[in-house]
């Protein structure tokens, strides 16, 4: 029978009381120290792991104060299977798997997130109609168009990115307070050459002083204006690590706005390398037998 | 809670966020959900009308006239069902098929005389095996090379068959074949390989459908009892960062069947299959948000006489001439944003020593360089639920011209909806002569379950 994650309130307060001499130490840290450790935590959800995933798009208004969708959202759940790579696993090799709509089932991209700035990352996609894997260009070369989607929604190869911190200029702005919670505010302007493959002018961080985790991400144009807000809720510890359950980015833009809820985060799962390839798109007998193994480390 | 469509979101006044707004996700007892062997099915069930809408006629400069009246060419129920399961660790089957019934003014009703006509057809049907570094797939399945979508100069291996102009994508109307394929995943690199032991060929238009023209004589298969066709081929795949390459090598048969009339003057039609060797290559390279995509092809003992136009057959040239080929593809593609993309593909092909083998006053039918383009938009709106696209074809030459516009609107997650509008021009260099100002609408309503 599969852990379920909400049995482990107990784990979560321990752990929090842990972390409690954390915060402390914390108010010393620099910016660059804060990303870090906030890239340290992102990177900890994905490595040796296990997921399975909701992700929900639909066009949002404001409703008496309050952000609610336009529209039905489409809905499509996922399971994700990542690792570290590369110096103190800082790359990131990934590949979700999408298991609903039924019209989309087993679609499959792979991704591989370097931390090294002067690496462009990497995207396969499987199209059953093409019956082929197909390289998706994932890179944004200016300001007027969106990095590669995940799967359709606003999520995209950029916002999941990590590392590259060596091509930001980091700011820590103030410390504040955002949704209850202690935070520090940190902008990050990306240098000359990372702005050529960014979206992003300046991006803004909230980052919850105790649990290393984005309450609030704000994304400028070259304008200097908002066209996208990530917020982060529902934070709670998975298998020990603070996890926002709940991430909705809003592209201000276009007015639409995608969920990612995490149903499942499973981690110290043995992922064999062979795994991490193209096969696992391509070859529906080797993925579902390792994912059942992969599955089956859980009970 | 659902808002107008109006309301806007503006970024200067702070606002609120429902945190309960995906909270239903939350909820959702993962144990409580049961498998059931109707998960491994997916069908989507379609009724199809197109017809020609232009009432005008063509004209063959120095041979005939025709007269062209609006008239409906399909009017079919189909089901597409597809089923995939993976049944044993390492094992998977997976089965596609598609039931058609032709209703009242299809074009395969009126070529049955009248009746409903109802057709079954098996698409894909594979045992798959996979262990270790290696896997094995038997049974009808298609196998895809090259990196260029839609008109790629290695994508030749399965067959193609056309009967409507509202299915204009090739992976539409790619037909699968009984293969063996065996993968080897290596650490750096991968192989996969291919047996095909009973090679099958472009099948003739369908009667009553706008490609059939009536031969002068029938039609037939190729008489196999010659001697055994094989086809078999292996191809090279490694991945480097930001780019994909592969080489491959094949010996196939040519996909088009070639027709010469028959010794008497009387009876069926001969038809004559030709092998030939393949040398391919072909690569991607990521560029921002730019994907390069090229195809090359070298192909040795070709028939330099076959007619090429997908889905009908040639009675014509019976010169029986070998030549070496050289073929690229060439694919852009960029992504505007997430809602909107453009691609543009090229093919273009060329015979080597054309003139070499020609009796005094012989030409080719391609002469010089010979292929085609591809313009393909896309434009999804309303959060995915309308998805706008156009395709525009033609040939190098600038002799052919099909444009399309199609709208597709998925009313809910079972329910869709689509329309196409078709239009095609061309002069009298281009077998597409025969569809000159043609005007085609065609609308689907499906049902997915």
């Amino acid at each position: 029978m599969r852990r379920n994650i909400l049995g482990k309130g107990l784990v979560c307060l321990i752990a929090a009381g842990l972390l409690f001499p954390l915060q402390i130490i914390a108010q010393d840290l620099s910016a660059r120290e804060i990303m870090e450790e906030l890239e340290d935590n992102r990177r900890a959800t994905s490595n040796s792991a296990l997921s399975r995933m909701q992700l929900s798009t639909c066009k949002f208004g404001v409703r008496e104060g309050k952000i609610t969708c336009a529209e039905r959202p489409r809905v499509k759940s996922l399971e994700s299977v990542g690792k570290g790579y590369g110096t103190d696993l800082r790359d990131t090799r990934s590949v979700a798997i999408l298991l609903e709509p039924a019209a989309e089932r087993g679609i499959g991209m792979l991704s591989f997130i370097y931390d090294d700035g002067a690496r462009d990352n990497e995207t396969w996609l499987y199209l059953s109609a093409l019956g082929r894997v197909k390289r998706i260009a994932s890179g944004s070369s200016d300001d007027e168009t969106e990095p590669g989607s995940l799967f359709g929604s606003e999520f995209t190869t950029e916002d999941q990115d990590t590392g590259k911190l060596d091509e930001y200029e980091i700011n820590l702005l103030e410390e504040t307070v955002e949704a209850g919670r202690e935070v520090w505010k940190i902008e990050t302007i990306p240098n000359e050459e990372r702005a050529l493959k960014s979206r992003y002018s300046r991006t803004v961080l909230y980052v919850d002083k105790e649990r290393f985790v984005e309450l609030r991400i704000e994304m400028y144009d070259q304008y200097g204006k908002e066209i996208k807000r990530m917020l982060g809720s529902r934070v709670e510890q998975m298998n020990g690590i603070w996890v926002a359950r709940s991430t909705t980015i809003m592209n201000l833009v276009t007015n639409r706005l995608s969920n990612m809820a995490f149903l499942e985060m499973h981690t110290g799962i043995d992922v064999p390398d062979e795994f991490l390839t193209q096969r696992t798109l391509t070859d529906a007998a080797f993925r579902e037998t390792e994912l059942e193994k992969l599955r089956a480390q859980i009970n | 809670m659902v808002l107008d469509d109006d309301v806007q979101f503006d970024a200067d006044v702070d606002f609120g966020f429902d945190d309960d707004l995906f909270g239903a996700a939350f909820n959702e007892d993962s144990s409580a959900s049961s498998a059931s062997w109707l998960d491994d099915f997916t069908i989507k069930i379609t009724q199809q009308f197109s017809g020609q809408i232009n009432n005008h006629s063509v004209d063959i400069p120095s041979l005939f006239s025709f007269p062209r009246e609006a008239e409906l060419e399909t009017n079919r129920l189909g089901a597409n069902i597809r089923y995939q399961n993976a049944f044993a660790p390492g094992w998977l089957l997976q089965a596609s098929g598609q039931i058609r019934s032709y209703w009242k003014d299809d074009y395969e009703y009126e070529a049955e005389g009248g009746k409903i006509d109802v057709e079954y057809r098996v698409n894909e049907f594979f045992l798959q095996r996979s262990f270790d570094q290696h896997s094995l797939k038997f049974g009808r399945q298609t196998v895809v090379w090259g990196e260029t979508t839609g008109n790629s100069v290695l994508d030749i291996i399965n067959t193609t068959e056309f009967r409507a102009f509202p299915i204009i994508d090739i992976e539409d109307a790619r037909l699968n074949q009984w293969l063996l394929v065996w993968d080897y995943f290596g650490e750096d690199s991968n192989f996969s390989s291919f047996l095909n032991i009973y090679p099958e060929f472009n099948p003739p238009a369908v009667r009553g459908s706008p490609f059939f023209f009536e031969p002068a004589f029938n039609l037939t298969d190729y008489d196999r009892d010659s001697g055994l066709q094989f086809e078999a081929g292996t191809k090279w795949r490694k991945s480097f960062e930001g780019s994909d390459i592969s080489f491959m090598a094949a010996y196939l048969y040519e996909n088009q069947m070639r027709f010469e009339d028959p010794i008497s003057g009387i009876g069926d039609a001969v038809a004559q299959v030709n092998d030939f060797f393949l040398l391919g290559f072909s690569a991607n390279r990521a560029v921002g948000k730019l994907l390069l995509n090229f195809d090359l092809a070298y192909s040795h003992d070709v028939q330099a006489d076959s007619f090429s136009f997908p889905g009908t057959a040639s009675l014509a040239n019976p010169v029986n001439l070998k030549k070496d080929q050289i073929g690229t593809s060439f694919g852009f593609e960029y992504a505007i944003s997430n809602e909107q993309s453009i691609s543009l593909g090229i093919q273009a092909q060329k015979l080597l020593d054309e003139d070499e083998g020609l009796l005094p006053g012989q030409s080719l039918i391609n002469d010089g360089v010979f292929g085609s383009w591809l313009v393909r938009y896309s434009n999804t709106l309303m959060n995915s639920d309308l998805v706008i696209s156009s395709t525009l074809q033609g040939d190098l030459n600038a002799n052919s011209l099909l444009a399309l516009l199609g709208v597709d609107y998925t009313v809910n997650d079972n329910w869709a909806v689509g329309g196409q509008i078709i239009s095609i021009t061309s002069n009298d260099a281009s077998p597409l002569i025969f569809f000159d100002e043609d005007v085609r609408l065609a609308a689907t309503l499906s049902y997915s379950f």
